[in-house]
């Protein structure tokens, strides 16, 4: 009981309130500007929430995630361009009822929705956490490798388009994790005679690299300024919203749960949930045909998904230290940096943080229903915001920031770099997921691998001969094989099939 | 085309991995050492280059029969122009140190914004304030040791 008063006094202060206050409202503008993704704003973020304490930290990085998520679809719905990547399953949709001139209507339920979804996620998170935690306490380095193992065998299985693709994403990122001094014998590897390398590189640099320089290169690239406001709204926020839940109650429900589930598997962020929940949602619906056409059913479905994605992503985050998608990957170091290192002992010692941090994911979900109705009611403002002038700042604070890590020039090389060969890969449809997943993950799976090694004097069998190291070695090895095993069976399908059709 | 010429780059990057990986040192308790998972990265790249070469080796049975791979006159415009942030970077590391964080970030930004066709004016006021909040925000609040440069002679 004192862990959790203790936790609500590290939130109910003036200076984390007024953090979140301006976390939700720095969400909502990143969000709604088209080209900012939420990952984006999460790594612009971390440099200045280096300098802050745990809470406040903390809260900036979950209330700005939740309300660009949510603020991603104000674009989506007006000018057909979703705002982040995870509104894009059901931008079609909204765009069709704002030509209707329901935008406001359709951006209310989204909304609320997207505040459901968050909540109900955030409540997994309370309840499942924890007792998750208690058997990740009898985890040793075998079940951990194991462990990021099928984080990282996830990421690529879950990935959508070319799976060579992604697994080659991946091994760029765990290349990038072995920079530095080897743990166990100390030799210095991929260095170059930097002694800036030598502590391995900072995961900062390499996430505005990747997801702030990429995104400036392709708005660079590309002569779309895209800003015009065609749609009329004379409709209002709120007033049909009650109609929609009562009558989708089911999609909400849905949508909700499958969002926190796949926010939960590696790799698989809020766009991946919003997809799935939107397919599931169509299929599964008694009005099909209505889909495409400006069907609200299909936002409830996938926009409460993707905020549910988004708390999701935090259980094994804070259970295991696996991020369930870049937002988290991004958290998990920040949490390094502050000295709550993530694993099931977070639930032991934190001295209120756990609970300061649920506090924190209850207050960022409830913020998004005053702010966001702000942001509805004055969308205009965001989707006219020139990126012209706006990406030149940017760029400024992507250089500020990774310098500002180390005060290191280094930094701002490696930003470079990575900047560089994730504008070249994403161009070439290069999953960036997996990559953050594998610098995140890389240290964690050598580690535990060698330490394993050196228990069991190399006896590789020593990874199957405890039951729960067993179980997860299994599980890796089924998905490696699931994509095999899913040809086979519609090979066997397709010739079970072919003899009856003429 | 561009499939198969990232295969093959990859596949190159793998053989370099591999064989820088064999000259790390290992040491006689441990089997396995610290080039084990550089050999695997290493290894991986190889393959993985190598299935996405062959996946897409139709690409080059295209330019066979006539079809030729290259960009026209807008594509490389944008080519060239999405090189600017990077440029811009190169731009702040070479010359921060003598002209100060303050002045390369709002030259950086008056330059890209009106390579966007941003009015001069609103570029020029734009990026001076947007420069000084930058400054302040993370020179004087966070205290990060930006360069001043030239500045410095006012104090």
């Amino acid at each position: 009981m004192d862990a959790f008063l203790q936790g609500l006094a590290l939130v109910f202060n003036f200076q984390t309130l007024l953090v979140i206050a301006g976390a939700a409202i720095f969400g909502v503008f990143v969000g709604a500007v088209p080209g900012l993704t939420a990952t984006m704003a999460v790594a612009l973020l971390v440099p200045i929430t280096f300098y802050m304490d745990p809470t406040p930290a903390i809260a900036a990085i979950v209330t700005t995630s939740a309300m660009a998520i949510f603020a991603g679809d104000i674009p989506g719905t007006y000018l057909n361009i979703p705002g982040t990547p995870a509104s894009a399953a059901y931008v079609g949709e909204s765009h069709q009822l704002a030509r209707q001139g329901r935008a406001r209507e359709t951006l209310g339920t989204n909304l609320v929705c997207s505040m459901f979804g968050g909540l109900f996620g955030t409540l997994v998170l309370v309840f499942v956490s924890p007792s998750l935690a208690e058997v990740a306490l009898k985890f040793s380095s075998f079940e951990y490798f194991w462990l990021a193992l099928l984080g990282l065998s996830c990421s690529i299985f879950i990935s959508i388009g070319s799976k060579t693709k992604a697994f080659l994403s991946l091994l760029v990122g765990l290349l990038l994790s072995t920079v530095g001094l080897d743990m166990m014998s100390g030799a210095p590897r991929f260095t170059f005679g930097i002694p800036d390398l030598m502590a391995g590189i900072n995961f900062i640099p390499v996430m505005i690299g990747m997801f702030a320089l990429n995104e400036l290169m392709s708005f660079y690239g590309s002569s779309n300024e895209g800003r015009n406001v065609p749609a009329v709204h004379k409709d209002e926020v709120f007033s049909s919203v009650p109609k929609h839940l009562k009558r989708y109650w089911r999609n909400l429900l849905r949508g909700s749960s499958t969002g926190t589930l796949i926010g939960a598997l590696p790799g698989a962020g809020a766009d991946i949930a919003a997809w799935i929940s939107y397919a599931m949602g169509k299929s599964r619906s008694k009005n099909r045909d209505a889909y495409g056409t400006g069907h609200i059913e299909g936002i409830v479905d996938a926009s409460s998904a993707n905020n549910s994605g988004i708390s999701g992503a935090w259980v094994p985050a804070l259970v295991f230290g696996i991020p369930g998608d870049s937002i988290t990957a991004i958290v998990i170091g920040v949490l390094y940096m502050k000295g709550m290192n993530p694993g099931p002992t977070i639930f032991m010692d934190g001295g209120g943080l756990v609970y300061a941090l649920f506090t924190v994911f209850f207050i960022a979900n409830l913020i998004m229903l005053p702010i966001g109705y702000i942001a509805i009611r004055s969308a205009k403002v965001f989707i006219l915001t020139p990126r012209k002038i706006l990406m030149p700042i940017i760029l400024c604070f992507c250089i500020v920031g990774a310098f500002a890590i180390n005060n290191a020039v280094t930094d701002v090389w490696i930003m470079l770099i990575i900047g560089l060969v994730a504008f070249i890969l994403a161009r070439n449809d290069f999953p960036m997921a997996p990559a953050i997943l594998g610098l995140v993950l890389g240290g964690t799976l050598e580690n535990n691998f060698m330490s394993s090694m050196l228990k069991s004097n190399g006896d590789l069998l020593s990874f199957f001969s405890r039951p729960i190291s067993a179980g997860l070695g299994a599980m890796v090895i089924l998905i490696w094989f699931l994509p095999l095993f899913i040809r086979l069976y519609r090979r066997y399908r397709g010739a079970a099939q072919s003899p009856r059709t003429p | 085309m561009k499939d198969f010429l990232l295969g093959l780059a990859f596949m190159a990057a793998g053989a370099i991995v591999y064989l820088v990986a064999q000259q790390f040192p290992t040491m006689p308790s441990l089997q396995y050492g610290p080039s084990l998972f550089p050999s695997l990265i290493g290894g991986g790249f190889m393959i993985g280059g190598l299935i996405l070469a062959i996946s897409h080796v139709g690409a080059l049975k295209g330019i066979g029969h006539g079809m030729t791979w290259r960009m026209d006159r807008e594509q490389l415009r944008n080519t060239l122009l999405s090189t600017l942030p990077g440029l811009a970077i190169v731009f702040y590391i070479l010359a921060s140190e003598w002209l100060g964080a303050l002045l390369s970030l709002a030259l950086i930004m008056f330059v890209l914004m009106l390579a966007r066709r941003t009015s001069p004016l609103l570029a020029f006021g734009v990026s001076l304030v947007a420069a000084l909040i930058i400054d302040l925000l993370f020179s004087r609040y966070l205290l990060i040791p930006l360069p001043e440069g030239v500045l410095s002679i006012w104090g």
